[in-house]
């Protein structure tokens, strides 16, 4: 099967190696990867702050980009599919074209997770680990998209010790209001902090790379050594230990 | 204003008795909601139902009005439309000043908070006294209701404890039933004497002119029953076409705001007192408040309207958790506030709230009519950047990032630009310690990770991977997950006992002949010796009735007179009375309901003044549920009588830290005694 690799720009800027497990695990699952040129960002964080227009610009792009082939996309993050499945529906209500490619990219959108368990059929990967993981079923994941029983069960699969539960609530990232309410933010995340360190596990694995990224600053500013792997990277690390 | 937030949240934030309280509300209330939802058949289904029927009402509101409005006319019901808050209070004042009136009782309604009706009525010299207990505690404060449900959720029973001292003048030890029990005296004087009593509404009936009234204390059928004068005040959108409709919503609005199947009472008034009832209102108002609903409906936000003020967005919401009610700086706070509030009076004062979320969707998730507030708060949000573009930096951020980000081009170098950047920033194990600008607000709790030296797209550029070519493999397991296990299945008796006891309610069964014995009995065990009790309405009464004269108790039943001065006397008299019996038109397996409808010698103050309350039900007029039983006998009845109540166990609170109180103004002990 042919996929198109949104690859997301958090992945692209700051976690290359994610793209690349992310690569290796589709691959691994029998698809073939296509990686279309010009992808930049989905136009998610100017739809969250409320800047609409310059969303408008980004998200007719990524239409664009992704409309090109009639392939699935497959995204590494929840929020971002989410942004493709749902945000791009009101972000284009008055554009009827660009609605209608809304909806052709929504029909054809997916989380990783999503896509290996429910397309591809696969849940096997070959993965093992000794590392304690603790899943953390991130909000766009979990409510935005209704993605929670696939990765627990890729997760399952895993040749390790079995992976604990994190509960369903925000890590406290939320964008910008990560920064423009910074104290809220890190009250909620303390929270979570404080969960992972009674969880008592080694790393942090999710489907959502922005908070896993703001869940390792966290326990990185700690001197925690907890850390946070990517799903892909779970399911393509065959050594025991991570990183 | 976002200022103010902000120093609000950071002040809620650094409160420990207040981070203990919301810990408390968020844990307790999520916890009961989930199991409360988890008990009803296909919760999808039905909030899917909730919400059409909202959304039906909503899209031909201004017939429905109509409707509603012609059905309470017919009914003798006065009913005021209010263009305005202001207009919304002076209708209140006016009643209150024709009536002659200087007092009014009223209960929680979060309408009156929002039309700032207290104030309007204190500054025409007539003082508002609240009577739910948290908004009583909040009142004597001089606050503002902290959560649309649980007022005084911000305070520790210590701070009531010295609110009754310094505002009252009472000494009480900071237990909760001491507490509760003092708020009980002191109300009372409260209820038997007010001219006037004033109360919001949780939905209207269109096709029959009802208002429904949900409350758990009792205080909501005291101010609708006992003062010759009642004064509603319900938001236009507060409507549901049909009693069918409401007893949809009524199996989510309690399940949703506090996690009972039903709460305590649930009132249907349907118009004034009419010759032979025994008690109610010789004159019953409704004031119809727009207030700027009717401008919401046209908006963007018009989905916020469906909102049935259950209260689960906030107790869900992660960030009420963190800052509480008191610093959104608005009447209705949490998610579904930061929607309405903007709504209502407009960007410029209350924008600012729908950043102060992360979208993460547990409001949703919680709403019991599926409304989309992480959706409604984004059209907030993108509203605001045009009102009040705040903070600067962050619109001029976005500008530059969507200018990058719509070339591959710039954004490419962009990104090595940051790589280069990051090298030079402070680093603890390849991590930054420290952003510039406004980003130090992440570092100052957060390691931030570098930029990548080369981005994932620079090092893929050449290469397209192929398939490993092996087939996908099918897993069974997919198909495979574990079935939600059936409710066991038992009598519908045996299902109404456990209900009513699993509400603080005692069910007693015994053969027709033994009733007198057993109404005997439990008199006795109540110390009671004055009953007021409902006349001889039915064989059963009469024989009960007889055989207490006969043990020499003193038996009244309750009929008020319709001068208004001559009601004080006679409820001060009816208000010795420690115990009261009832009958019962009927009882609700599914949620261990009884069903209580006033009539001619049936008045309904022998189930609401004293101190227990002791009804007799014949099992055969146990049913399934409302549903059930309005749709075989109870509709014409529920829609007929001035005042059906549906009492679910005993009058109760959890006000005060949220420890649940009985008999915070209704009874205390509900006993059913079910004749087979």
């Amino acid at each position: 099967m042919r996929v198109q690799l949104m690859v997301t720009c958090l992945v692209d800027s700051f976690f290359p190696e994610i793209g690349e497990a992310v690569v290796e695990v589709l691959t691994e699952a029998g698809a073939t990867v296509n990686i279309p040129r010009g992808q930049t960002c989905c136009g998610q964080p100017a739809m969250n702050t409320g800047y609409r227009s310059q969303a408008r610009q980004m998200g007719a792009r990524t239409l664009q980009i992704f409309g090109r082939s009639p392939y699935p996309v497959v995204v590494p993050s929840g929020s971002c599919a989410a942004m493709l499945r749902h945000g791009y529906e009101e972000l284009f209500a008055d554009d009827a074209p660009r609605l209608r490619q809304s909806r052709d990219l929504a029909s054809r959108s997916f989380e990783l997770s999503e896509f290996l368990v429910e397309r591809l059929r696969v849940i096997e990967l070959g993965a093992s680990t000794t590392a304690t993981l603790a899943y953390q079923p991130s909000c766009h994941l979990l409510r935005g998209l209704g993605v929670d029983r696939q990765p627990s069960e890729l997760l399952s699969a895993l040749n390790g010790p079995p992976v604990e539960r994190l509960q369903p609530d925000c890590c406290g990232f939320g964008g910008a209001f990560s920064v423009d309410h910074a104290e809220i933010s890190e009250a909620m995340l303390d929270r979570k902090l404080d969960e992972i360190d009674s969880a008592g596990v080694e790393a942090v694995v999710g489907c959502d790379v922005s908070c896993l990224m703001h869940l390792e600053g966290g326990l990185r500013r700690h001197g925690s050594g907890v850390r946070c792997a990517h799903l892909a990277q779970i399911l393509t690390s065959r050594e025991p230990g991570l990183r | 204003m976002r200022q103010a937030f902000l120093d609000g949240a950071h002040r809620a934030m650094g409160d420990p008795a207040l981070q203990r309280a919301l810990d408390r509300n968020a844990e307790g209330r999520q916890r009961a909601r989930r199991e409360a939802w988890a008990g009803l058949h296909d919760v999808e289904d039905l909030r899917q139902h909730a919400r059409a029927i909202r959304q039906v009402t909503l899209d031909r509101l201004d017939s429905y009005i109509g409707l509603f409005t012609q059905r309470l006319h017919e009914r003798g019901v006065q009913v005021h439309p209010a263009a305005t808050s202001e207009e919304a209070c002076q209708i209140v004042v006016d009643i209150a000043q024709r009536r002659g009136a200087t007092r009014v009782a009223k209960s929680k309604s979060m309408l009156t908070e929002e039309i700032g009706l207290n104030a309007a009525l204190e500054k025409a010299g007539i003082q508002a006294i609240e009577t739910d207990l948290g908004e009583y505690i909040v009142q004597l404060r001089h606050e503002s209701p902290s959560h649309i449900l649980t007022p005084a959720l911000h305070l520790s029973r210590q701070a009531v404890a010295e609110t009754f001292s310094s505002e009252l003048g009472l000494q009480v030890s900071p237990e909760v039933s001491d507490l509760t029990r003092a708020a009980r005296k002191s109300l009372r004087e409260v209820f038997l004497s007010a001219p006037i009593g004033v109360s919001g509404v949780n939905f209207g009936v269109a096709e029959t002119g009802t208002l429904c009234l949900v409350t758990n204390e009792g205080n909501g059928r005291m101010v609708t029953s006992l003062p010759p004068v009642h004064v509603a005040l319900m938001g236009i959108e507060r409507l549901v076409p049909t009693l069918s409709d409401l007893r949809v919503m009524l199996q989510l609005l309690p399940r949703s705001g506090t996690g009972q199947k039903l709460s305590s009472y649930v009132s249907l008034l349907n118009g004034a007192r009419r010759d032979g009832d025994p008690e109610g209102p010789e004159e019953r108002h409704l004031v119809l408040v727009d207030a700027g609903r009717t401008a919401v409906r046209r908006s963007s936000l018009s989905e916020s309207l469906l909102c049935i003020r259950c209260g689960a967005c906030l107790n869900a919401c992660p960030v009420f958790r963190e800052i509480g009610g008191h610093a959104y700086g608005s009447v209705y706070p949490g998610p579904i506030g930061s929607v309405i509030s903007p709504g209502l009076w407009g960007g410029e004062k209350y924008g600012h709230l729908a950043k102060a979320s992360t979208l993460c969707g547990a409001c949703v998730e919680a709403c019991p009519v599926g409304i989309d507030l992480p959706t409604l708060l984004l059209r907030v949000r993108h509203q605001q950047t045009r009102i009040d573009p705040q903070p600067r930096w962050l619109g001029r951020s976005i500008r530059l990032f969507s200018w990058l980000a719509t070339s591959e081009r710039r954004f490419g170098l962009a990104q090595r630009l940051a790589a280069l950047f990051s090298r030079l920033q402070p680093q603890s194990h390849g991590w930054l310690t420290a952003l510039p600008g406004p980003l130090s607000a992440w570092s100052a709790a957060r390691h931030f990770p570098p930029f990548a030296a080369r981005p994932f797209r620079r090092r893929m550029r050449h290469l397209r991977l192929q398939g490993s070519g092996r087939s996908p493999e099918f897993d069974p397991r997919v198909e495979t997950f574990p079935l939600p296990e059936a409710a066991p299945i038992s009598d519908k008796l045996g299902r109404f006992a456990a209900e009513l006891e699993a509400v603080g309610g005692e069910f007693i069964r015994c053969p027709e002949a033994e009733a007198a014995d057993r109404v005997v009995g439990q008199l006795h065990l109540q110390g009671a010796s004055r009953v007021l009790a409902w006349g001889q309405v039915e064989p059963i009464l009469f024989t009960v009735l007889q055989r207490l004269e006969q043990d020499g108790f003193q038996v009244t039943q309750p009929h008020l007179p319709s001068r208004p001065y001559a009601r004080p006397e006679a409820l001060e008299k009816l208000d010795g009375a420690q115990a009261g019996v009832t009958g019962a038109q009927a009882g609700f397996a599914d949620t261990g309901t009884i069903a209580l409808s006033m009539g001619r010698r049936r008045s309904l103050l022998p189930s609401l003044l004293p101190v227990a309350h002791l009804a007799i039900l014949r099992s055969s007029d146990i049913y399934e549920s409302m549903q059930d039983w309005l749709n075989k006998v109870g509709a014409p009845l529920a829609a007929s009588t001035q005042c059906m109540a549906f009492i679910t166990g005993p009058s109760r609170t959890a006000d005060i830290e949220m420890t649940l109180t009985v008999g915070v103004h209704g009874p205390a002990q509900l006993v059913v005694i079910c004749l087979e």
